[in-house]
């Protein structure tokens, strides 16, 4: 117990004794703390918690398997928990949406609508837009439920977003994670599916008319979009089985495939481990952080609750897609500051940005949405996919790493990430450039034309500047310390032995000679931030 | 209980943090029956629930504190790549199983060919879910003599409209048809140039399909700025800010739209109401791979 604050303190466990947690067990290293009462007596009269382990134990393995998971180590990173943060928002998406299609009726059959919301009794509805209705005012806390569910969507493509950030930009996606590099876009691809087939599902105004322009995108695709948009929407627009098909996709399709991939997803870094930031003791070949049980279980699974309790606050508070003020979705309607969920904007906006282009030759057209809703996201997310593989070959390193750059250490990565966050943040901005227009009383026009040459100018203005940065920053100490250091380690006879601040150099010498180059290098990246290894 | 022994003062703020924790929890979980019982779900609910949820995690967290489990420990990683002789072993391995398996072409052809015309079997289901385009995107429901009436079925006369006021309308029968929608005007008829009156404009009246020729949506907005001597009109989609001039054959001006709104030639029937003289001599909307 050499880090903490009260180091071997055997009096504070008092309150503990009546614990079942199966410390004694699981956690021999501190069992001198948790003892007293617990370990006089335990061994005669094995208490109900040890027999259920002892249960599980004996029929998966002990040492093999068990041992093993609760033994696993996680480094601890403020920067780490934001995938955590998108699981924990996609357990609430499954528990809300499962209540949510306890009510949902997704169908187009039009009925008119006499439920408890006045302003639109008398008015003819679709059977799915009547059933929002109904969950929104006629079920008791069924808005909650509603709201919770959208509010985790947004949280859960934003925990998502930001997940992926971090990957690149400390190179976790470097050799060998590369393939959960993939899985991980697969996954932000089918958020982004289930997030607009969630949205379109109550065939309001708005998201009927992103239904229209997903037909159009689709109807634009060369040689085959004419015969597919007849295929998706059972004939021409706007037919009578679109939200009946998107439902079955939405609730099952897509969530069982995000399920499959997560679990991919999960099972890779659970047999790579964990990527960890350079610091005292840390090398490629070891990984330092707490074991699964207790600690980080427990704080993650406060995570979850604190994740749920938030989210449940935002869906008590704060009105999201109130559908009942937009109306039901009518041909030959729509509305002006249309703007779609914040996932879809960087889309519109590129719809919105994109000059009047098309190419209309031999009587064929290459439709302006080929280059907005195709080319452009296309670029984008092909780019995102050949990261390792675009860096691999700028960079002719083919080595594994599991210790981090800080973003600084990879001037020219991390410049690149900037210039693409700008692009795809003008576009952002270009998805509601009426919006901006509007509030500076500016004409709409102006602020396309600015958008259009910030997104031109921009990504290269904003490399330069994160090239300047990084390069200054490197030369700058970090700070003294930035999370705890040393601890407990685990020799090969499974021994704990506590690891002081005076052995950090000792590891780093021992490492130099065994593993000559990793550990140079981690040596290399350490020296100009951690001001404790110098 | 008191957990007086803990020592740092740390440890003893996160134990009371945690004790607070759990007791906002257990208030707000009663909090939130309450709600419910009382028909405040819009906010007693909601609110204690997530005291609830938030207490639980908060106390949690600061129960891991409490016991100051965070201790560092290391873990030494497995090598993932293999050693050359496992490599090797692996190699021959599967060189194996080719040499087992593809010792017979013939079957390893068949096989392939099979699953190609499973999967072409597959095809027709899948066909089914919608029908062959049989070229309906060439044709509206507009028809000669087609009245053009307001989606309250009301005909429009051809005499006695104010100007500059936007009417969406459809043919007489076809009322919602989707492809159908056009937007009317009546402008000053000196403003309208040649090619709007080539198009079929009538007294000042103008028709055009109300889909954007961008991404479909329905150009719904109509602005007029008067404040410079030449008055501008402008049609305006709502979804992607495509502007077009209704003056000049709905000519885009701005905005991602790339080609104008087809327009719908216009004629007076015997009562004196407005009639489509025929269907738009082009596909509405944004346009397909094999249309022009």
């Amino acid at each position: 117990m050499s880090a903490g604050p009260g180091p071997a303190d055997p009096a504070r466990p008092a309150s503990e004794d009546s614990d079942s947690v199966p410390g004694p067990e699981v956690a021999p290293e501190s069992s001198q703390n948790r003892t007293s009462a617990a370990s006089a007596g335990g061994r005669q009269h094995r208490g109900v918690v040890e027999r259920y382990v002892g249960a599980v134990t004996g029929r998966v393995g002990a040492e093999s398997f068990v041992g093993k998971v609760l033994h696993k180590v996680f480094p601890s990173h403020f920067s780490f928990l934001w995938g955590e943060l998108a699981l924990y928002s996609f357990m609430v998406l499954l528990i809300t949406g499962t209540y949510l299609t306890l009510f949902f009726e997704g169908s187009q059959q039009t009925l008119i609508y006499d439920g408890s919301y006045r302003p639109l009794r008398g008015v003819e509805v679709s059977a799915a837009y009547d059933s929002v209705l109904r969950i929104s005012f006629d079920v008791k806390g069924g808005l909650l439920i509603r709201q919770m569910h959208h509010w985790a969507a947004l949280v859960f493509v934003g925990a998502i977003a930001l997940h992926m950030a971090r990957i690149f930009f400390t190179g976790a996606f470097r050799r060998p994670r590369e393939l959960n590099w993939v899985v991980g876009l697969i996954l932000l691809l089918l958020a982004l599916a289930a997030g607009f087939t969630g949205y379109s599902l109550p065939d309001d105004l708005l998201s009927g008319t992103g239904l229209r322009i997903t037909q159009a995108i689709i109807l634009a695709i060369p040689f085959v979009g004419e015969r597919l948009t007849y295929l998706i929407f059972g004939g021409e627009w706007p037919g009578t089985d679109i939200i009946g098909r998107l439902y079955p996709v939405h609730i099952l399709l897509i969530p069982g495939l995000i399920i499959v991939m997560l679990s991919v997803h999960l099972a890779l870094v659970w047999r790579q481990k964990h990527t960890q930031f350079s610091g005292p003791g840390r090398s490629e070949r070891n990984v330092i952080g707490l074991r699964v049980w207790p600690g980080f279980a427990i704080k993650s699974v406060g995570l979850l609750f604190v994740t749920a309790g938030v989210i449940t606050a935002m869906g008590a508070l704060f009105h999201v897609n109130a559908i009942w003020l937009y109306g039901p979705y009518s041909t030959a309607a729509a509305t002006s500051y249309s703007q779609p969920d914040w996932y879809i904007g960087f889309l519109e906006g590129s719809l919105r940005l994109f000059p009047p282009w098309e190419i209309r030759a031999f009587g064929h057209t290459i439709n302006n949405l080929v280059f907005s809703a195709m080319l452009i996201p296309g670029v984008i997310f092909a780019g995102l996919f050949l990261v390792p593989w675009i860096e691999r070959r700028l960079s002719g390193d083919d080595r594994d790493h599991h210790v981090l750059d800080r973003p600084r250490d990879a001037p020219h990565r991390t410049a690149a990430g900037a210039a693409a966050i700008t692009f795809v943040a003008v576009l952002f901005l270009g998805g509601s450039q009426d919006v901006i227009a509007g509030t500076l009383d500016v004409s709409i026009g102006h602020v396309t034309t600015v958008l259009q040459i910030a997104a031109l100018v921009g990504p290269p203005v904003a490399y330069v500047i994160a090239l300047r940065m990084c390069r200054t920053l490197a030369g700058r100490g970090g700070p003294d310390r930035t999370e705890r250091a040393g601890g407990i380690t685990r020799d090969p006879a499974g021994g704990y032995h506590s690891t002081f601040e005076g052995d950090v150099d000792d590891v780093e010498d021992e490492l130099v000679a065994e593993e000559g180059e990793v550990a140079v290098e981690t040596a290399l990246v350490d020296s100009p931030g951690t001001g404790r290894t110098s | 209980m008191t957990g007086d022994g803990g020592g740092a003062g740390v440890n003893q703020r996160a134990y009371r943090t945690a004790v607070i924790s759990f007791v906002v929890a257990i208030v707000g979980g009663i909090t939130a029956a309450v709600g419910y019982w009382t028909d405040n779900t819009g906010d007693l609910l909601g609110l204690g629930l997530a005291a609830a949820l938030v207490g639980i995690g908060v106390g949690l967290v600061c129960w891991e504190k409490f016991l100051d489990l965070d201790d560092h420990v290391v873990q030494q990683r497995e090598p993932l790549r293999l050693t050359p002789q496992a490599e090797r072993e692996l190699e021959d391995e599967v060189r194996t199983s080719e040499n087992v398996l593809g010792r017979r072409p013939l079957l390893v052809g068949l096989l392939g060919g099979s699953f190609l015309s499973m999967v072409i079997g597959f095809v027709g289901p899948i066909g089914s879910l919608g029908p062959k385009p049989r070229g309906e995107r060439g044709r509206t429901s507009w028809s000669p003599g087609a009245r053009l009436v307001t989606t309250s079925g009301e005909p429009i006369a051809a005499e006695g409209a104010t100007y500059d006021q936007l009417v969406t309308v459809f043919p007489e029968g076809h009322i919602g048809v989707d492809d159908s929608q056009v937007v009317l005007l009546r402008m000053p008829p000196d403003v309208l140039t040649r090619r709007t009156l080539d198009g079929g404009a009538l007294d000042g009246w103008v028709a055009y399909s109300k889909i954007c020729s961008h991404a479909g949506c329905s150009v719904g907005l109509f602005g007029i700025d008067t404040r410079q001597p030449d008055t501008l009109r402008q049609l305006v989609c709502p979804c992607h800010q495509s502007i077009f001039d209704p003056a000049d054959g709905a000519r885009p001006t701005g905005g991602p739209a790339p080609r104008s709104l087809p327009q719908l030639a216009l004629g007076v029937d015997d009562q004196g109401f407005l009639v489509a003289v025929a269907d738009f001599d082009r596909p509405v909307g944004p346009l397909a791979w094999n249309e022009t």
